[in-house]
């Protein structure tokens, strides 16, 4: 077993895996900014190094800062949480160079998913369906057009670099691919460095559906239940739940298949997680996240596994033993995402003093939070605040719980997401299950006597 | 080191109290007296609000928030700390065996060298942010120092 880890994340995903390390045995350190001195993930670690000022470039993104950190402290690997630098295939490799273990894939792999145009490739020469579209990457207009010819349209421009929406247009018919193109590949240029784009056909009306996969050193691999991720705003995911509603038995082994089959081809080691859509009755491949996932404990929820203590055994060079009772669903989990953003102001971040703080308890909850009463917290990061999960014996329990927790949860001084999944789990077509990811873009949200409400957009206020 | 493990057992309280007493009566911000393994600490000023609010964390925390309430009485004394820009090691000399840059009671000008601090291999100099007399060397050579962490105090000259 690796014998010390220094986390290099913050907030939930920091303390997640320090519980973990703490479970094993292992020794963790913190590392942490001027501005996170009274943070959870400090205080909780066996060792904490100040490794720069707030601006995560100068902290949580310097590189030097944290090898520093690991060389003083004695750590012998390095678990990167999500974000930040955990996909970062430059930092694997430093990681690689100077013999830190870094608790991921090679940063081979994780250069080849994080190009996403060589990922389809990948994908597609693995078997695994990809959405009708180019073969790489798309070096001009008339290339987007010739695919457009083939595939039809609309059509959706994709930058290579990354994911999260930025850099991406769709095109409704051939005369707008031309701005489109140029818009999409200049944005891209700007937020990522690297101007090349790719296009997919454009799905309508779709779920974003993904498979959680582990792998070790032996060959070993295994895929998880499903999780539907189609609840998102501006393509940041709200709420997660495993088992996906109401999917076909033989697309569900298709899925799972399919994620077998690209992890074998790139000789994957450690946790990722490989994202489709499925659309019409069909999946296609999106992308692979090579690290540990926000969603990952509605997982763990239904399959009874601790993925964060199976990566760090993976890392430690040991054998993965995940019995097979822990790949079929047990029950139905669901995690909501508390966010520092006003639902009632257009969703403003939030930032300041938690006054008060009493989350949830009872049978079937889980909390993950790095909140305390008197935290304050700070305006430079992201706004994830707390993750409820809620487990049930089937989704329609999960949602009774979630109900209950979402209306036990108190959190005073900020603003939150709290109201606007409690407005989601009210939402009929929600409670039947198998929407799509314009879920929240064809609604209001409404404010009914202090309670916020959705609507279909156009329909009459109660 | 057998002999300090027995010190350590008797507290010195009636040292502590006249401390106390000396620290209240001349309006100094701390005063600091080290016997061996032994340090004892007395600061005039309370707990600030937002520590007293946070869970209790485990030593190496407490030391490091200790730090910035010392820093603090430090500071109204009119002393400078030189804080470290970056983590790495701190040593007080150009090379092993040669002469510090600085000793406790040198005069240095802004800009003069007092130490290195070490990150993955690179000696990076750090120097004097004030003119003044070096007060206190607050890191230990060879040692592990975090960003932020205060290396030297400084009086600065008027």
């Amino acid at each position: 077993m690796v014998g010390k880890v220094l986390v290099a994340n913050r907030g939930e995903i920091a303390l997640r895996v320090v519980r973990a390390c703490r479970e094993l045995g292992v020794r963790s350190v913190a590392v942490y900014s001027t501005a996170d001195a009274d943070s959870l993930h400090r205080m909780l670690a066996d060792e904490a190094v100040c490794i720069g000022p707030p601006p995560a470039s100068g902290s949580y993104l310097n590189v030097p800062a944290i090898i520093s950190a690991a060389e003083l402290t004695g750590a012998d690997a390095i678990h990167p949480g999500y974000g930040f630098l955990a996909e970062n295939a430059r930092f694997a490799e430093i990681c690689e160079r100077v013999r830190l273990k870094f608790v991921g894939p090679s940063s081979r792999v994780i250069a080849r998913m994080g190009d996403k145009a060589e990922a389809r490739k990948v994908a597609r020469e693995a078997g695994v369906p990809v959405t009708p579209g180019s073969d790489g990457a798309c070096e001009s207009v008339a290339e987007v057009r010739r695919v457009g010819s083939e595939v039809g349209y609309p059509l959706v421009i994709k930058a290579s670099a990354a994911g999260g929406g930025k850099g991406m247009r769709v095109v409704r018919d051939e005369a707008e691919v031309e701005d489109a193109y140029r818009e999409a590949s200049r944005e891209a240029t700007a937020h990522f460095g690297d101007g090349s784009v790719y296009v997919e056909k454009f799905l309508e009306k779709l779920r974003h559906v993904e498979v959680q996969v582990l792998a070790d050193s032996f060959g070993t691999r295994v895929a998880f239940p499903e999780r539907d991720c189609s609840i998102q705003r501006r393509y940041q995911k709200l709420v997660e739940e495993s088992p996906a509603p109401g999917l076909p038995p033989e697309a569900r082994e298709g899925l799972t298949s399919a994620a077998i089959s690209l992890i074998d081809a790139l000789g994957y080691e450690g946790a990722g997680t490989v994202e489709f859509v499925f659309s019409d009755g069909d999946f296609y491949f999106i992308e692979m996240n090579t690290r540990l996932q926000v969603e990952h404990p509605v997982t763990e929820m239904v399959s009874g596994v601790d993925l964060v203590a199976e990566q760090l055994k993976v890392a430690s060079g040991e054998r993965l033993e995940v019995p097979d009772e822990a790949l079929t669903p047990n029950g139905h989990a669901i995690e909501f995402r508390i966010n520092a953003e006003d639902p009632r102001r257009n969703f403003l971040p939030q930032a300041g003093p938690v006054e008060f703080y009493n989350p949830p308890g009872g049978p079937g909850v889980r909390v993950d939070s790095h909140l305390y009463a008197g935290y304050k917290v700070p305006p430079y990061y992201d706004s994830l605040l707390a993750k409820l999960i809620v487990h049930g014996a089937d989704r329609e329990g999960a949602v009774r719980r979630g109900m209950r927790a979402l209306d036990e949860f108190a959190l005073v001084g900020l603003e939150t997401t709290l109201p606007l999944h409690l407005a989601i789990l009210e939402d009929e077509e929600f409670r039947r299950g198998g929407v799509n990811t314009d879920f929240l873009a064809v609604r209001e949200l409404r404010n009914e006597s202090g309670l916020l409400r959705l609507a279909t957009a156009g329909a009459p206020s109660a | 080191m057998p002999q300090d493990e027995t010190r350590r057992e008797v507290l010195p309280f009636e040292e502590v109290e006249r401390l106390v007493d000396l620290v209240r009566r001349s309006g100094i911000g701390e005063i600091r007296v080290r016997q061996g393994d032994v340090e004892i600490s007395v600061k005039a000023r309370a707990e600030t609000a937002a520590t007293a609010g946070a869970p209790k964390g485990a030593a190496p925390q407490d030391a490091a928030a200790a730090e910035t309430e010392e820093l603090s009485a430090a500071e109204r004394d009119g002393l400078h700390p030189v804080r470290s820009p970056l983590v790495g090691t701190f040593y007080r000399a150009p090379a092993p065996g040669e002469e510090p840059y600085v000793e406790v009671g040198d005069r240095v000008k802004a800009g003069e060298i007092l130490c290195i601090v070490e990150a993955m291999k690179l000696m990076n100099e750090i120097a004097a942010d004030v003119s003044g007399e070096v007060v206190e060397v607050l890191a230990e050579n060879a040692g592990g120092v975090e960003y932020d962490q205060p290396l030297f105090y400084i009086r600065p000259e008027e």
